[in-house]
Parts: structure tokens; sequence; C-alpha cells
């Protein structure tokens, strides 16, 4: 009987028409355009879809679906509404990272001008935050002065060599490269700038990075031979830029931002970090690199701003016991995911919104 | 601005067409004299332009033979007299575009 049963109530074309009023809260467009609406399926009165986000950490998931359940819900002819909801980050890959690392979707690279001011942090955060998403996460430590992200992501082991390929070790869930790894505990990386070109360029084409959805790349403090080495080798799908609140280091972030513009890298959005300090004692707050800077200044600039991670004692213990402040129950936690988010919104936007790169034809 | 497209065997030479719609073209010697890089820059080279009258023995007037984008900002050109170190960003070659309007300044 089933196989007759009349389908007197719903048609999938109505399904969609309805969905459309939904709007991605990142590129601003209907869900239905985007192509986000899959494996629609209407069985007399039940009907069941899923919806594919481009942002894995998107912070309107939930009202997304309970928006679709209950629009779908109301129409004439619906009992039940089935909604999954998944996601598909996208990709904008140019010519030399096809070459080089074909799996990759994203590479996002996290500068800033000054020195200290967190980066290593945000970088081994954004990672472990993408990959608690469900994200598949590769961290790069392009910092061969000051490799931190072994001691952040808590991992030391030396990197398997098979063939000629290096086997990133897998921390946290993040496949993750190190100079640090090579090293010996009190030796100093001390080259000119082709070796340092080198090792960019090892760094991504030798190691056996698989499919990932973003590798994040901690570089060093600075302008120099690494940053510049890093935008020559492949098109970077952005860049994240870390400073604190104090004039001193907007300063110098505006340099870097200077030679990303330059360099017609894409810029995500600006994170303040050290952004207001809780005294554990008697609570109180205290901005001790002065407050809102960064979000001043990126808005004067026109880039988005990301958000803001106090001064905390528990990202201190968190990062020194190399466990990311995000993954922990720490009340930093929350900083941490929400800048992912937004880092993935603006990859998105990003890749939605790209100029392609030029054709060559010789 | 960027290029939309890079074609390196236009009538002319190399041809590039941008954002904005402008077409510029150049032929291998001008771009060649221009080359960016460090050693180009401090000696300029010397550049064939000439058919060799045995060209057996030589490799012919400049030629571009390939190119390689850089980033997301600039090209590298490949030249068949065997350099290919400059770096050309996209600006710097909006900037030396041979055109007329380009010259006269009257686009931006």
């Amino acid at each position: 009987m089933a196989l007759f049963e009349k389908n007197d109530g719903v048609s999938p074309k109505q399904v969609l028409q309805t969905l459309k009023s939904i709007r991605d809260p990142d590129l601003q467009e209907d869900i239905v355009g985007l192509n986000f609406v899959k494996d629609l399926t209407v069985k007399g009165s039940r009907v069941a879809f899923t919806i594919e986000l481009a942002n894995p950490a998107c912070p309107d998931k939930d009202r997304i679906k309970a928006e679709a359940e209950r629009l779908v819900g109301s129409l004439e002819g619906v009992r039940s509404v089935s909604v999954a909801m998944s996601f598909k980050v996208t990709r904008r890959q140019g010519s030399q990272s096809r070459a080089l690392i074909p799996g990759v979707s994203n590479t996002i690279a996290v500068a800033s001008g000054k020195g200290g001011v967190g980066k290593s942090t945000v970088a081994a955060n954004l990672a472990a935050a993408l990959m608690d998403c469900g994200a598949r996460l590769g961290l790069m430590d392009a910092d061969v002065y000051g490799p931190s992200l072994p001691t952040l992501m808590g991992s030391s082991q030396t990197p398997q060599v098979v063939g000629n390929r290096i086997v990133p070790p897998v921390v946290h869930k993040v496949k993750m490269i190190s100079m640090g790894y090579f090293l010996p505990k009190n030796e100093a990386v001390i080259w000119r700038g082709p070796m340092l070109h080198k090792m960019i360029h090892q760094f991504l084409g030798e190691v056996e990075w698989g499919d990932l959805d973003y590798l994040v790349i901690d570089l060093p403090p600075g302008t120099g031979d690494i940053q510049l080495s890093l935008c020559q080798t492949i098109p970077l799908t952005g860049a994240v830029i870390v400073s604190t609140p104090q004039d001193l280091a907007l300063k110098v972030a505006s340099k870097a931002i200077a030679m990303f513009r330059k360099l017609n890298t894409p810029i995500l959005g600006v994170v303040e970090n050290m952004s207001f300090y809780t005294c554990a004692h008697c609570g109180q707050r205290d901005d001790i690199f002065g407050h809102g800077g960064a979000s001043q200044a990126s808005r004067e600039m026109g880039y988005p701003f990301l958000g803001e991670i106090p001064l905390s004692r528990e990202i201190r213990l968190a990062s020194d016991s190399g466990e990311p402040t995000v993954l922990g129950r720490s009340s930093c936690c929350d900083a941490f995911q929400a800048i992912a988010s937004a880092v993935a919104a603006q990859v998105s936007i990003a890749n939605h919104a790209a100029v392609q790169s030029p054709t060559i034809e010789v | 601005m960027v290029p939309v497209s890079i074609k390196l065997s236009a009538p002319g030479g190399v041809a590039i067409r941008w954002s904005d719609g402008h077409t510029s073209t150049y032929s291998y010697a001008y771009l060649r004299r221009r080359c960016p890089c460090a050693i180009c820059r401090d000696t300029p080279p010397v550049v064939k332009t000439e058919p060799d009258p045995f060209p057996i023995l030589g490799k012919g007037p400049i030629a571009a033979t390939g190119a390689t984008p850089i980033g997301h900002y600039a090209i590298q050109f490949h030249w068949n007299d065997g350099h290919a170190d400059g770096i050309y960003s996209y600006s710097y070659l909006r900037e030396i575009c041979p055109s007329e309007e380009c010259r006269s300044g009257e686009t931006p």
C-alpha cells in the first residue's frame, strides 16, 4: 500500500522555498541558494534533510537547526521534521598550493608585529578549537627561532620519516610540525634567509599533511624572511593579526598588516590578547595594557575584530602544561572558541568572495 | 588591482588583462630590461632584440618561456636567456604598463 500512498503532504520544492528565509550568518545569503541543504527526503508527512554549513564552528548552528525545524514543521501536511547539521569547509587553492599541499583546503597565518603578544597561544588554541568542532587540522610552527608550539601542545616526539616524507606527530588530534622537534634542547637555529626559505618549503611540501580543512601557521614576530617566503610560496587564505591593547604593540602590528596588504594576502582580522586582567583575590578588573585598542584599530583600518582574550593565570598554566586552554574547563574557553568561530567565518567569507588567481597561458 | 589573465605569447609579447578591464601589452625586451631582481637593478641586462644571423649559435631574440605565480601578489618570468630571478609584483607591472593611457597618467 505504501507504494501508492498518496503524497498529498508537502513537496520538496515547498520545503526548499520555506528554507530560503534562513540566511547563513557569515555569508549573508540564503541557505538554499548557497546549496547548504542536502539529502532532502519527503516521505508522506515526514521530512528529513541535512544543513551543511561552511563554518564548522558556527555559533548559530543550533538556532539555524531550530529555525529550520520550526519553519518546515509549520508547513501543512508535515508531521515530523528531522534536521541533521553538518559542515563542509570550502577551499580556493592557487596553482602553487595545489602542487605543494594538494590536500590542504585553507592556510591561515597567525602573525603580529611585536613579539610576546601571544601568537603561538592563539595559534594553538585556534587549531584546537576548530579540531574540537570536528574539522581536520594541521599546525605548522614557522617560528624557527623560538619554537613554542611543542610546549604549548605538549608534544616532544621526533617525527618519523617515511621515504622522503616527514610524518607529522598528532597531538590533540592536530597534525603538527615544528623546528622544536628537530633541535636538541639547548641548541638554537642561526640561519640566514635562503635556509629559512628552504625550511618553509620543506614544512609545507615535504610534510605528509594529508587532507586538512585548515593549516594554521604560527609565524615569528616581524616582517622578515619567513613571512615573505611564506607569502611567496603559497597564496595564503588569510592572516590573523594578534596584538595586545597598548599603543606600542598596535603600532608594530600595523607594520605586519601593511606587509600583508602589500603582498595582497587577505587579513582575516585582529585578535586582542591580554585584553584585561581580573584579580584572582578581589575580583577587580584591571586593564593592564589598556583595553579595546585592537578593536578600535581594526575598526579604523576596516578589518574584522575577531575577539579578545584576557590575561589569565589559567591560560598560562594550561599552556605550560601542554593542554590548549580551549580544550579545558577554564573561564577563558569561550573567548578562544568565539575567536575560532570568527576566524572560520572569515575564511568562509574569503573563499566565497575571493577573486580567482590569474590564468597563465604560455 | 590584480591580473585576470596573463598570456606569455600574445602578439607583441606578454599581454595582461587586469581586473579593471585594461589590457597591458609588454614587449619581451621591455619587460626583461625592467627585471626587478637585485642583480639586474644593479647592472641592467644586455638584452638581445635582433634575430641572430646564425641562429644555430645563439638563442635568438629575448622571449619569455614560462611564468610562475608568486603568492597573491606577483609573477616570476622565466626568460630564454636563462634568467628567472625577477619577481614582478602586480603593482609594479601595472606601474610600468607601456600603453599610452597609462603613460599619460590618465588612468588611475
